[in-house]
Formats: C-alpha cells, sequence, structure tokens
C-alpha cells in the first residue's frame, strides 16, 4: 500500500522526481545526439554536448562500422646505432606487430598489450598527423600531435630496447605496410593495388625517453 | 513535461516491473497518478536485472584485471610507454578523473590497481555494495583514464556501467548485503573518509556525506519520515539509473547497427569475411577461416547481425520476440569471444544484455545455479 506522506516529504519527493527525471531526460538525449550522424541540433547545441558525454560518457560504437577494416596493417621499426668509435649503423627492420601477431595466435584470451596497445597507437598517431612524410596537419591538435609521436616512440623503443648488436641507439624509425584483405573466393571483386608503404622520418632518441621503460 | 505518471511509461517493457514475492497487494483503486507515483517511489524495479548486471560487470573487470596482471605495470603503471608525464598533459586537456595522478610511483599504482581487483569482486559478491561499488567506479576510471589508449569497446562498456551501478540499488537480491539483511558500518566509512582526505578535495565526498546520512538516519530514526523519504529518493534514483543502463544498452545496438546498415560491405553481404582475417583479431586462423569459406554462412551472419542490432530496440515492445533476439544477442557475443579473441568484451556485452532478461529467467537461473552449488 502506497504511504501517505506529509506536505513537506511530498515537495521533496515530488521536486527530486522532476529533477531526477528531467535530469535523465536530457542525458538521454545528449547520449543519443552524440551517437546520431551530426545534425542541426547536434551543431547547435555541441559545446553543451560535449561538456555532458565528455570525459566520462564517451561513446564509440560504430564497431566494424559503416565497413568493417578491409586491410591488415602492419608496424615495422628500425634504429640506428652508434659505435664505441663513433660509426653509426642501420639495423634491420623488426615487426612489431608481427610480435603482437605471435602472442595473440592460439591465445584465448589475448593480452591488451598485445591486441589494443600498438594498434591504437598507430590510430592515435594517424588520426593526429597527415602526409606520408608524417608532416603535422595544421587543422590537428599539435600537442596531441607530439603525445602520439612520443607514445609510439617509447612503445617502440621498449620492444627494441637501448643498444642493438652491442652498441648504443641513436635514431628510431617505424614504418607502416598496409595488405589489403583479398575478397571472399566467390567474389568477382579484384584485390585491390599495393598500397605503398608508410615510412615515417627518423625520430632521434635519448637516455629520457627510455625512463621507466624498464 | 516530466510528472510522475509518465515515469511508468518512460520505462522501457524490456525491464520488467514485478518484483519478487515481497510485493504489497494492489492498491485500492488510486488514480492513476498516484500509481505511478507509489511505484517510482515505492520500490527499485528489476532488482534480479540490477543484480545481474553487478555480478556481470564486476566478474568481467576483475577476470581481465587478473588476466592482465602480469602486464599491470606496462598497461597502466610505471612501466607504461604512456609515462605519467604523457598522462598528466593529456589529461590537462581532457579532464578526466583518475586517482593515479594523487601521488606517483610504483607503490601507489598497485595499491590502485589490487584496490580495483579487490573492488571488483567484492561488488561481485555485493559486500558492502554501497561501498565496494563506489570503489569499483573510482578504480575503473582510475585506471582506464590513465591510459585510455589500450581500452576497446569492452573497457567502454565497463566505464560507462561502472558509473551508472553507483545510483542503483544493486544488491537487493543475489549478494551478500541481502544476506545479511543490513548494510553499512561506521569502519569502512571512516576508512574511506581517511582515504579521501589523502587526495584533493572532490565530488566523492558527496557520495561519501551521503553514506553518512543514510547510515546515521537509519541508526537513529528507523522509523521515522525522513528515512522513508531517504528510501523513496533512492528508489527514484534507481529507477532513473536503470532506465539510463537499459536506454545505454539500446544507444550501443541502435549505432551499431543503423551505422552497418549504411556500409557496403554489410549490404554486399561479405562484411563478417573481413573481421574474419584481420591479424589482430583471429587467434584461431583454421576456425576464422572455415567460418568465412562458405557464402550462406558469411551472408547470413552479416544480414543477421545487422537485422539483429537495428531491430532490437523496437521488440523491446514485444516480450517474447525480445526474448528470442535476447538469446540470439548473447550467442552472437559467445561466438564472438572465441573467433576474434575478445573474452572481456562479450562478457562485458553479455552483461549489459542481461538487463533485459524477463525476471522469471533469472530466478530460475538463479535457483538452478543455488541448487547445483549445493549438490557440490
Amino acid at each position: 500500500m502506497a504511504r501517505t506522506w506529509s506536505t513537506p516529504a511530498l515537495a521533496v519527493l515530488c521536486t527530486a522526481g522532476v529533477v531526477l527525471l528531467g535530469g535523465t531526460a536530457i542525458f538521454l538525449a545528449s547520449l543519443f545526439l552524440e551517437v546520431a550522424p551530426t545534425n542541426a541540433l547536434s551543431q547547435r547545441y555541441r559545446s553543451e554536448l560535449d561538456q555532458v558525454v565528455y570525459p566520462e560518457f564517451e561513446q564509440n560504437w560504430k564497431l566494424f562500422a559503416p565497413n568493417p577494416l578491409q586491410q591488415n596493417l602492419a608496424v615495422d621499426a628500425r634504429v640506428q646505432t652508434i659505435s664505441a668509435t663513433d660509426q653509426v649503423h642501420t639495423r634491420d627492420w623488426i615487426g612489431l606487430t608481427a610480435q603482437d601477431i605471435a602472442a595473440i595466435r592460439g591465445n584465448p584470451a589475448p593480452s591488451h598489450v598485445d591486441q589494443n596497445m600498438l594498434r591504437r597507437a598507430w590510430d592515435f598517431y594517424d588520426s593526429t598527423h597527415t602526409a606520408q612524410d608524417g608532416t603535422v596537419a595544421v587543422t590537428v591538435d599539435a600537442e596531441r600531435a607530439q603525445l602520439a609521436e612520443e607514445y609510439l616512440k617509447r612503445i617502440g623503443l621498449q620492444r627494441l630496447g637501448r643498444t642493438q648488436g652491442g652498441e648504443r641507439v641513436l635514431q628510431i624509425q617505424f614504418r607502416q605496410r598496409t595488405v589489403d584483405i583479398a575478397p571472399p573466393s566467390w567474389s568477382a571483386e579484384q584485390t585491390p593495388g599495393a598500397v605503398a608503404d608508410r615510412v615515417l622520418p627518423w625520430w632521434p632518441v635519448d637516455d629520457s625517453d627510455y625512463q621507466g621503460l624498464g | 513535461m516530466s510528472t510522475p505518471q509518465e515515469t511508468e511509461r518512460q520505462l522501457p517493457a524490456g525491464i520488467p516491473r514485478r518484483t519478487g514475492p515481497e510485493q504489497p497487494g494492489p492498491p485500492a483503486v488510486p488514480g492513476r497518478l498516484e500509481r505511478a507515483f507509489a511505484t517510482f517511489t515505492g520500490r527499485a524495479l528489476g532488482p534480479y536485472q540490477a543484480a545481474v548486471v553487478r555480478i556481470g560487470f564486476g566478474l568481467a573487470w576483475a577476470a581481465y584485471l587478473l588476466r592482465e596482471w602480469p602486464n599491470r605495470r606496462v598497461l597502466y603503471g610505471d612501466r607504461s610507454p604512456w609515462s605519467d608525464g604523457l598522462a598528466a598533459r593529456l589529461l590537462a586537456q581532457n579532464h578526466a578523473f583518475t586517482v593515479l595522478g594523487w601521488y606517483h610511483g610504483r607503490l601507489w599504482f598497485e595499491l590502485v590497481y589490487h584496490l580495483a581487483i579487490v573492488s571488483a569482486v567484492l561488488l561481485m559478491l555485493g559486500w558492502r555494495t554501497r561501498a565496494s561499488g563506489a570503489l569499483f567506479m573510482v578504480t575503473v576510471l582510475s585506471l582506464q583514464n590513465h591510459n585510455v589508449l589500450v581500452g576497446d569497446g569492452g573497457d567502454n562498456v565497463v566505464h560507462l556501467m561502472a558509473i551508472y551501478l553507483v545510483v542503483t540499488r544493486c544488491a537487493e537480491v543475489w549478494s551478500l548485503d541481502a544476506r545479511r539483511g543490513r548494510e553499512g558500518t561506521v569502519w569502512l566509512w571512516s576508512l574511506l573518509g581517511f582515504a579521501l582526505a589523502a587526495g584533493p578535495p572532490g565530488w566523492l565526498w558527496a557520495l561519501w556525506a551521503v553514506a553518512g546520512v543514510w547510515y546515521a538516519v537509519n541508526r537513529w530514526r528507523p522509523e521515522g519520515e525522513l528515512r522513508a523519504v531517504l528510501d523513496a529518493l533512492a528508489n527514484m534514483l534507481h529507477n532513473c539509473g536503470m532506465l539510463v543502463i537499459a536506454a545505454q544498452v539500446v544507444l550501443i545496438y541502435s549505432t551499431a547497427g543503423w551505422y552497418k546498415v549504411q556500409g557496403s560491405r554489410w549490404q554486399d553481404g561479405t562484411a563478417l569475411h573481413y573481421p574474419l582475417h584481420l591479424d589482430y583479431f583471429t587467434p584461431w586462423p583454421g576456425l576464422s577461416g572455415l567460418l568465412g569459406s562458405s557464402l550462406l554462412l558469411v551472408f547470413l551472419l552479416s544480414y543477421g547481425t545487422v537485422i539483429l542490432q537495428v531491430a532490437f530496440p523496437f521488440t523491446l515492445f514485444n516480450r517474447r520476440l525480445k526474448n528470442v533476439l535476447l538469446v540470439l544477442m548473447m550467442l552472437e557475443h559467445a561466438g564472438i569471444a572465441v573467433t576474434l579473441g575478445l573474452p572481456f568484451f562479450s562478457l562485458a556485452m553479455i552483461a549489459a544484455d542481461a538487463v533485459f532478461l524477463p525476471t522469471a529467467a533469472l530466478r530460475w537461473l538463479g535457483r538452478a545455479l543455488g541448487r547445483s552449488a549445493r549438490s557440490v
């Protein structure tokens, strides 16, 4: 049986009810506008929407949509080392993605270290940089671009270490190879032509880049 | 715009309105408005659904943290390529919440990581759920916001649900709290107060204060109207929280479905072929190859996925259809767990789906599990 409330209690409950339901409605409407395609309403209230959704209620549900990724991206890295007699040697490319894949194969619960770290660091780098030479796009936040660079560099350095062949690492370079996934066997589609490798510039390495990498 | 009359209607049909056997009989013909108000303030709707979401997310996050235990320092800690310095620069931009920035060094990180495991397990068990739920949220946010760049969709769902669960009364059933029949102790509350005092002032104090008031009123005015008002407020908050959880799940599927409809690969029915050949998501290339080798199977699964995701929100208005789709979606996620190597993502999604399971099915499941547990 519903309880009989005193007037002040009823006032509190009704006010709270209005606030809670109103707040819930506004919150859900914001989430909806956030995941909907850009539209007149969401453009008009962009900053208000961002205030509700970011940083803690981010929505990113375009899983394999509108199209799944149709390429395998592989990131490789190599270093230049310097000998005691100041001779610089360029070392061989090492497949960082290949290491990830090796760890994922046959693993029922792949680690985020193997499945996400390098993959998403590259995405982050890619989204903050344009062009083959790795120059920063004018429109993109320069601070984030820098963060992405440093992060990628440290991921490479953690895997390749401080020395190679007994020589100190001087610089590091990354490249990305793109291999298109062939269409299914029953499809009449042609496999797309090969995509050129994307090679980033050499990045100088100093001791501070290794901080905490163990 | 939000009279109590509307509240009843706002609850999606997927969340069952009936509660356990303690439900009082129908009131003596009050108006619809009064009835809606009494429901909204009088009880925490969907107690079994809230419990299964709590257990599911506690389990998913605990399992994930235990699996990553050997890698914890590389993912979120002192060995991470995403150093404290880089994290601090990004946090200065996005203002996300994390306690990891309170102190530097390994000790603090280890404390937070292990507290995250403990709170996830305690949340799952429903032990001091007010406190363990708040700790769960704080630790989930802290670890994930410290390094957002290692997460995927599964982490995103855990992040959101960790926040939503805090406002729900998710330990009314299937919890140690429910079994013991009372909640709240001064020692835990004081301990958390000391812990909060160690950090900068923030909104967490509000949660702490509310817990304190609730305890005090229960202790000294258990029969008073104030206690009843607080109880009603908690019910209202819970009911709004459950609505948000359900709406969030609907949004996930709607977004995933509607954007797929626009994709040429989903239209030509070959979409599934591609993820099955992505190196990062093929722990079992033989199995993926086998699944992807059949035109009919790839077509049916591709089209089926889109139909399922697009249709799901609308089936909420038909119990039977909703339940069929729910089972199919859970099965699909179980399949994804194995074939794409995403067990924690899948577990989180299944836990989220479970908010729409019917009460009867959940209680049957609970009894079956209880029986098998006793026989073991």
